[in-house]
């Protein structure tokens, strides 16, 4: 004869696969409903113990924005970071367990986070901050010499492609946001004021010999050099940067990427 | 900078270092003497500066490869994108050990930083055992499977932790990684016998043993530790890493410390600890045979 059993205890044990699904929506979503009645209490409300691995994830997940986003936490203080960042783990968690990832999507988030929408030039501060984190943490590899051209027959020039060091990365804002960013990072922080009227700013960074190097460019410069990293022939990257300033050296400036070590690769 | 690869030193049953990023350029600079270093490979997959760092690490010091990403416990199986992130880095820096966790932290391709618990039944026993021989498969090495940190625990778990662990390295001939301080948090969280805990794991597959610090709280008038590696190992730890030492014979040891990080020279002192213990439970336990 069966035992009368209790309702909950009725409920039939999920598979493995769903299972980790009612844990995933109780570690993020907050709802613990469907795991908690194949959860024992051990003299301890299950949600307590939830709520270890909760801190785990959230301090943790926090404490890498917060590396790799210094100067915007300066800049919205930093338990409104903290806030921005539970809401973005939350709708955003990673899907990778490579950390040095995490992130790339929190520019986007706080554009479209209603609470920041009057610090205009946040996201972009965050796109800057990424720039430099993406090229810290780029794949080494190794530039080649300008003599390199020296192959490629006349006729052939103008359809040719560059690749560039993985560290490379190219941003255009509206704003001066280097100078808002180079006032709010770690350890040089200053109480400067800064006219958001100076207008925008087109940046470059790169990482040599270990350390990164931002600097700003001018217009046919950048127009140049992101039409080439969008893998745009070095005719159509000419004519780009031509069309900003006529005088534009095309040869002078080919020679540059050169020079500085950024091509990696040349091809047709 | 060419260098033929040379395989790293294999790892000494002496007390290492977990190696941390703020560490990396003394080490690098001035080679102080640590028995052998680990690191998580999570942290060396974008194939950037750290990993040329690592490649220096290497040909002084024997390495060991911690993962804390691969999710052995997911029923979806594990991320063959990850899994071959983590080939190249084993074929790339060669190392003496390589290592996982009983627990998971991937739930339809979603990643959840922290090392989540498992129900200890047969499904779990047999999805575990899956994700193990596909990771030494795609490896080509024996790895060492870790107890975690628990705060949970499910209604429906029929097998006992080290009973799992020892099952499973039976199945899949992995080792095991007896993290000291782990089963000891766990033992106190759920009122087991840290050492009884110990006594029925199979001595002859723990290939390592790991010591780390915790921290002491209260919730709802209940004492519940938290496995944090933010302080020194505790005396009660020390104490089971002596009777684990007597049990198990000269495995290599190694110190945590991810919060707070301290100076090297205070994580170096925590490893002579480990070795003095070493040392004073192994001649204990030659006694005893000899007697």
């Amino acid at each position: 004869m069966r035992s009368p059993v209790a309702p909950s205890m009725e409920r039939t044990v999920p598979g493995l696969h769903e299972l980790q699904r009612d844990f995933r929506a109780a570690l993020l979503a907050g709802d613990a409903a469907a795991l908690a009645p194949f959860l024992l209490e051990d003299g301890m409300s299950r949600e307590c113990r939830l709520d270890v691995y909760r801190n785990n994830i959230r301090g943790s997940l926090s404490a890498v924005l917060a590396e790799s986003f210094p100067a915007v936490r300066r800049l919205v203080d930093a338990r409104f970071f903290d806030y921005a960042a539970q809401t973005f783990i939350a709708a955003r968690p990673p899907g990778s367990p490579c950390l040095h990832d995490y992130g790339a999507a929190f520019p986007d988030f706080l554009a479209e986070f209603p609470p920041c929408r009057e610090l205009v030039y946040l996201s972009d501060v965050a796109r800057l901050e990424w720039l430099l984190h993406s090229a810290a943490f780029a794949a080494e590899a190794s530039p080649i010499a300008a003599a390199a051209l020296a192959s490629v027959p006349a006729e052939e020039t103008p359809a040719l492609m560059l690749r560039f060091h993985p560290s490379l990365g190219l941003l255009e804002s509206a704003w001066p946001i280097d100078r808002i960013w180079a006032a709010n990072r770690p350890g040089r922080e200053s109480e400067e004021t800064i006219d958001l009227a100076e207008g925008g700013v087109r940046l470059e960074a790169t990482r040599r010999g270990g350390t990164v190097m931002l600097r700003r460019l001018d217009a046919p410069a950048f127009a140049f050099r992101s039409a080439l990293l969008r893998r745009s022939a070095l005719e159509a990257a000419a004519a780009a940067a031509l069309e900003r300033d006529a005088g534009f050296d095309v040869a002078a400036e080919l020679g540059a990427l050169f020079r500085e070590g950024l091509v990696t690769e040349i091809s047709r | 900078m060419i260098s033929a690869p040379r395989a790293s030193a294999p790892v000494p049953a002496r007390a290492g270092l977990g190696l941390r990023g703020p560490h990396v350029p003394e080490i690098v600079a001035t080679r102080p003497p640590i028995a052998w270093l680990e690191l998580h490979p999570e942290n060396y997959m974008s194939e950037g500066p750290g990993l040329a760092a690592l490649e220096r690490i290497r040909r002084d010091y024997p390495l060991s490869l911690h993962g804390v990403g691969l999710s052995l416990g997911s029923a979806e199986g594990i991320d063959r994108t990850h899994l071959a992130r983590l080939r190249r880095l084993v074929e790339r820096l060669e190392p003496g050990l390589v290592s996982e966790h009983l627990s998971w932290s991937v739930s339809d391709g979603v990643y959840l930083n922290d090392l989540l618990p498992l129900p200890l039944d047969e499904e779990a026993l047999a999805t575990v055992a899956r994700n193990v021989e596909a990771m030494q498969e795609a490896l080509g090495h024996r790895i060492l499977v870790e107890n975690p940190s628990a705060y949970v625990r499910f209604r429906h778990s029929t097998i006992p932790e080290p009973e799992f662990l020892a099952e499973l390295a039976r199945r899949t001939g992995c080792g095991l990684l007896c993290d000291v301080n782990n089963l000891y948090v766990s033992c106190v969280n759920f009122g087991c016998d840290p050492r009884g805990y110990l006594d029925a794991l199979p001595a002859a597959e723990i290939g390592e043993i790991h010591l780390a610090g915790h921290f002491r709280t209260e919730r709802q008038g209940r004492l519940l530790l938290i496995d944090d590696h933010g302080s020194r190992v505790s005396e009660p730890v020390w104490a089971l890493y002596e009777h684990a030492l007597e049990r198990f014979g000269a495995v290599p040891s190694l110190i945590e410390w991810d919060r707070e990080i301290p100076t090297l020279d205070v994580l170096m002192r925590e490893a002579a600890r480990a070795d003095a213990i070493a040392r004073r439970a192994l001649d204990g336990a030659d006694r005893a045979r000899v007697a």
